[in-house]
């Protein structure tokens, strides 16, 4: 994967169009998108457990849009401190907040205020207080240094054109012995310039 | 994107799992001419 945009790629242009396309989602999650979405699917390709997600609201997991399953690789500490890089609507929210228990704390960060609103709204229905969002540039996280346990993230950190600047800030927020745990796109050939300026790529 | 993790100073960084989340997309298509899938990774930072 390329790890900085092309310098002829706009990057306002790029996260204005990451904004629009996922407003989209919120707004209409059963609408035309060329990824997949919802429960189902989440189920159908990246093995997560239909029927845990089932007791979660439609209103967080219906938008889920992610490429692949955080939760497969480690449990999360209970009690502990986790973040959702671009959390979306928040189902992967919920289900860290249900794995730490009551006495952690789960931060979902995501720029897209139709997300967020979903968001704020499945957690109250899903009665999990240890959840917040809030809204943020995932190079600039509301958070101090050294306090995070554990970093999540699904299909988000891609669309980002300063990855760098990205990792640099989970480094920071990150406790020593801290980890990421996230799911992202790989891409196996090297991508021809015409392709790493075609913004409907980067926005997908 | 491993190289880049280690480079900020993540240790043990590797992809654990593999997915093919854009099959049956209206994208399938291009998904498959270049390789695109979705990856869990994992990254420590040191104690």
């Amino acid at each position: 994967m390329s790890i900085a945009c092309p310098v002829s790629l706009d990057r306002e242009k790029l996260k204005s169009e990451v904004r629009a396309t996922y407003a989209k989602v919120a707004e209409n999650p059963h609408g035309e998108f060329h990824f997949h979405r919802g429960p189902e699917y989440a189920a159908r390709l990246l093995g997560y457990d239909l029927a845990e997600l089932n007791t979660l609201p439609q209103m967080a997991t219906a938008p889920f849009a992610g490429v692949g399953n955080p939760f497969m690789m480690d449990a999360l500490p209970s009690g502990g401190t986790v973040i959702d890089i671009g959390s979306g609507a928040g189902m992967d929210c919920l289900l860290a907040a249900r794995r730490i228990g009551p006495q952690g704390r789960v931060v979902g960060i995501d720029m897209t205020d139709a997300m967020l609103a979903r968001a704020r709204l499945g957690a109250a229905e899903a009665k999990l207080p240890q959840v917040r969002f809030e809204k943020a540039d995932m190079t600039e996280l509301p958070l101090d240094s050294g306090t995070v346990d554990v970093v999540i993230s699904n299909g988000v950190i891609n669309l980002a054109p300063e990855k760098q600047k990205v990792f640099n800030e989970l480094f920071r927020v990150v406790k020593p012995g801290g980890r990421l745990q996230f799911a992202d796109i790989i891409v196996g050939t090297e991508l021809s310039e015409d392709a790493r300026n075609n913004i409907d790529l980067w926005t997908g | 994107m491993i190289e880049a993790l280690q480079q900020t100073g993540f240790q043990r960084v590797r992809v654990c799992n593999f997915f093919t989340s854009f099959s049956g997309t209206t994208k399938e298509g291009v998904a498959r001419k270049y390789g695109v899938q979705g990856a869990n990774f994992i990254a420590y930072k040191a104690a």
